[in-house]
């Protein structure tokens, strides 16, 4: 982390702490998921409970957050005296708990004017709040991705093929996520497992070999960086948001290599 | 047709969207207290969605402006009820309408396209089958954003405030 000072001694004692407080705060919103304007809105807001001013300038890897006093006044040089720091936005999964939560601790923030300390410490207890189990999740994707099946018009066998298959994938995408394989891989690997094993059982039973094909691999779809990046483009936040819509793009591109792999071998039955 | 079928098909298809809105949701970490709402919106928004298609005859890009837009416009209340962002609510509903059989058949044309490059016929029958379902991917995507979005144009000051004044017991 880089630190810039102005060259005169900072009169606000406070606005080290804030500054580094902010550069947390957005740093970990921004990392979870949220969209840039809710990130910019909710760090004044905390500002604002100090009588401060922010401004937040956001890339996809690193973010610079500068504080500096509301009634500011100028030294006898006409220089203004604010505190900036540069960080690394970290990344993480997408935890929408902590975009709902952390919202509203902005809103506290201001309308309680909390003290650095209770804030920090309803931070770190946001941040520290137990996430849904693993196993839950899994059980449910499958479940969301068996219905997906259900929608698109596949019967009970296609179902139950796409349950297991869509189980298996996401556990084996959990896995590599935990064992920090290279983001794009986890998405060839496990649209490519997903697709395989639905494509191996029409070996067994062909019923709806198109709509399982279809249905085995959408669970990877990357929504949430895809309307992200809509909104950030629409609400002027270009840069981010094309970022955004590329990195999306690219996920879902190898999605489709994965897939595309399986249709590769199993093309002949599939026309 | 008997009103009984019609009522019981777009109750099953609300079901299914449902369960498939949960699911999308939870890959995404939500609060437990929105997995409700969320059921709720993506049931009405691809209920609504397939009545349109099935029984007024829209298209499907169309008929996925309006069901964005009642999601969209529906999880502003649901918003303050549950003191969630409205994109924590959105976000998963939509997911069940992404349209991924027409996604598939344009990657499945494009294989098919490049397998085929020899024989004319072939080759422009799945060009010709490449556009016409990246465009209609391209497009239902676009306008499921652009009408769950829409509130936070029309509302700006409306959709910034549901999590304040939040309970402490509220977080989970």
């Amino acid at each position: 982390m880089q630190e810039f000072k102005s060259s005169q001694q900072l009169d606000h004692p406070q606005l080290p702490a804030v500054a580094h407080f902010l550069g947390d705060y957005a740093g970990h919103l921004l990392g979870c998921g949220v969209h840039t304007s809710r990130v910019v809105r909710n760090s004044k807001r905390i500002a604002e409970s100090f009588n401060m001013d922010v401004t937040v300038t956001t890339l996809m890897r690193t973010m610079t957050v500068s504080v500096k006093p509301k009634n500011l006044v100028k030294d006898e040089d006409g220089k203004e005296s604010a505190y900036t720091i540069v960080l690394d936005v970290p990344t993480g999964p997408i935890l929408f708990a902590h975009n709902a939560n952390l919202s509203a601790l902005s809103w506290d923030a201001l309308d309680q004017k909390l003290s650095l300390e209770v804030l920090r410490e309803r931070f770190e207890k946001i941040k520290a709040l137990p996430l849904i189990n693993p196993w839950v999740i899994l059980l449910l994707a499958s479940l969301a991705n068996m219905s997906f099946c259900k929608l698109f018009g596949g019967g009970a066998i296609a179902m139950g093929i796409v349950f297991i298959a869509t189980a298996i994938g996401f556990r084996c995408r959990q896995l590599m996520t935990k064992w920090k394989f290279n983001h794009y891989m986890v998405f060839i690997l496990s649209a490519f497992i997903a697709s395989m094993l639905c494509a191996s059982s029409f070996t067994i039973t062909p019923a709806d070999s198109e709509i399982v094909m279809v249905t085995s691999v959408l669970y990877l779809i990357p929504g949430v960086p895809l309307v992200n990046g809509v909104v950030d483009i629409i609400e002027g936040f270009t840069l981010v948001g094309v970022a955004r819509l590329i990195k999306a793009l690219l996920l879902i591109l190898s999605l489709a290599v994965g897939l595309g792999a399986t249709l590769m071998i199993f093309k002949n039955s599939l026309l | 047709m008997t009103i009984l079928q019609i009522t019981t098909e777009i109750l099953t298809d609300a079901f299914f969207a449902a369960l498939a809105g949960i699911g999308f949701g939870a890959i995404s970490n939500p609060p437990r207290r929105a997995f409700v709402f969320i059921a709720l919106l993506a049931a009405m928004g691809h209920a609504l969605r397939f009545v349109l298609m099935h029984h007024f005859h829209y298209d499907i890009a169309t008929a996925s402006l309006y069901a964005g837009l009642l999601i969209g416009f529906t999880s502003v209340p649901f918003g303050y009820f549950c003191h969630c962002p409205t994109t924590v609510l959105y976000m998963p509903a939509l997911l069940p309408m992404i349209p991924g059989k027409f996604a598939y058949n344009t990657l499945f044309s494009i294989m098919m396209f490049l397998q085929n490059m020899g024989e004319k016929a072939h080759r422009d029958m799945y060009m010709d089958e490449f556009f016409s379902n990246g465009i209609v991917t391209i497009s239902v995507v676009f306008l499921l954003a652009v009408g769950a979005t829409m509130p936070v144009f029309l509302l700006p000051r409306g959709v910034y405030r549901m999590t304040r004044h939040m309970k402490k017991s509220d977080i989970q």
